[in-house]
């Protein structure tokens, strides 16, 4: 069911944005100005909008990563480098961590973050897009794209490159918004990040349009079902997911064999 | 929201600040670098993965460690005293699988916690407050034992000797043997008893 004033894509050439429709050419630029204009305080503004149960989102996937030392991990989306961070302290000197994103921005931000906390060594950053990965095939045990794949413009391209640099043995964790459990915790939900969400992200970060992006490009992603089929129809098997917070939040988990 | 990775960044989160007020603890990190313990408490539905690198990362995965250990709340009272280490698994009370020299130097690393919280306090308040701050918390925690140790003996005075509300240990440990005693007597009556009643039948 669409959502008042959301637009359709009449053309394979075009996508969404939030509720409008843009040609696809023009999507990865325009979430690039988001992500330009929120960088600084993105992280604030996680903890602002989440009341920092984000953390916990992000744990849980750290706790169902599997990853250990001397491992090779992908952080797609890798934004400020939440995930990175402790994954680099988990695969050791031996190991490897590429925190990727396709904001020079952010990548700037997660970079002078991780090497603030002391950070350095096993960790690079690269800026890429992930619909086409810059890395050999079979390379990463581990990739994870968390809060990233709703704003990839083409999703099954970019599930296709992840499998293509995944290790056979190796699994994707995709942590994103979804869809609420309950009908009830839905319409809270749409209330606050409408009304809510917007006027935070006008208080601290002056720029209400990006949290109106963030709300609508919510409720465009794919819910569960849907992605876990995604992941499927691209190879990755023994699909699961796992809701978090009444389903605001899944962690989808696939693996390529 | 996800309760046990709220109780694992709870516990990292405190772990970890004591660790930075140790100075002494990031030399003791050395030998468990890389090296991951697992902690299955009986009181908790999920196991604790303590990962180890210049500080410690808390899990709840339960992918391959170097070391597991099984326990209650109350035996890790216990573990405070190493020596009493070999009696506990005896006792079947503590069951440690995998590398012993990774839990023994995960212990150490928690023993051998040695903070100068007076040292701490005086960077925001200065050397003089906060030594003052200390002598200050020595002498009433000091003088609070002494009222409390009083105040156990005024009470068990009343409650012995004044109320005769309980017994004094050395009575209860006399019944005590007089009622073994007794239970002694009875089984020997009893089987007494039986015998005649059995020499009777024949």
């Amino acid at each position: 069911m669409s959502e008042p004033g959301q637009s359709q894509p009449q053309s394979d050439d075009q996508t969404h944005f939030g509720y409008k429709t843009v040609e696809k050419q023009k999507k990865a630029s325009m979430v690039a100005d988001v992500f330009h204009s929120v960088a600084g305080k993105y992280d604030l503004m996680n903890d602002l909008m989440s009341m920092g149960i984000h953390r916990l989102w992000k744990r849980f996937t750290i706790d169902c990563s599997g990853v250990r030392p001397g491992h090779k991990v992908l952080d797609l989306a890798g934004g400020t480098g939440d995930l990175a961070a402790k994954f680099s302290r988990l695969v050791g000197s031996k190991g490897e961590v590429v925190l990727a994103d396709i904001n020079n921005a952010m990548l700037k931000v997660g970079r002078d973050k991780l090497r603030d906390k002391g950070i350095l060594g096993n960790v690079d950053y690269v800026q890429a897009n992930a619909e086409c990965l810059p890395f050999p095939d079979n390379h990463f045990d581990l990739i994870t794209i968390a809060f990233g794949l709703r704003n990839v413009t083409d999703k099954d391209k970019a599930l296709t490159s992840m499998f293509r640099v995944l290790k056979p043995g190796g699994r994707l964790l995709v942590l994103e918004f979804s869809k609420p459990e309950f009908e009830t915790l839905s319409k809270v939900y749409d209330l606050y990040s409408f009304h809510l969400l917007p006027k935070i992200g006008k208080l601290v970060a002056n720029d209400s349009e990006s949290y109106q992006y963030l709300a609508e490009s919510i409720r465009m992603h794919p819910d569960q079902e849907t992605l876990q089929l995604m992941m499927q129809h691209n190879g990755f098997e023994q699909v699961t997911y796992h809701n978090m917070t009444g389903g605001i939040v899944a962690l989808h988990r696939g693996f390529k064999f | 929201m996800p309760a046990p990775q709220l109780l694992t960044a709870g516990i990292e989160l405190a772990l970890n600040k004591l660790l930075a007020l140790d100075p002494a603890s990031q030399q003791r990190l050395i030998p468990l670098n890389g090296k991951r313990l697992r902690v299955n408490l009986d009181e908790l539905p999920w196991p604790l993965t303590f990962a180890f690198s210049d500080r410690v990362d808390i899990l709840t995965d339960e992918h391959q460690v170097d070391c597991t250990i099984e326990l209650s709340v109350t035996t890790l009272q216990k573990l405070q005293d190493v020596s009493q280490l070999s009696l506990l698994i005896q006792q079947q009370e503590l069951s440690l699988n995998g590398d012993m020299h990774t839990a023994q130097s995960f212990s150490n690393l928690i023993k051998e916690l040695d903070i100068d919280w007076e040292e701490h306090l005086s960077r925001y308040t200065g050397d003089v407050i906060a030594h003052q701050s200390f002598k200050t918390a020595r002498r009433f925690h000091h003088a609070a034992l002494s009222r409390l140790h009083r105040f156990g003996e005024i009470l068990r005075d009343t409650a012995m000797d004044e109320k005769q509300l309980s017994a004094h240990p050395l009575a209860v440990e006399t019944f005590s043997e007089q009622v073994n005693q007794l239970r002694s007597d009875v089984a020997r009556f009893e089987a007494r008893l039986l015998q005649l009643e059995q020499q009777k039948g024949k």
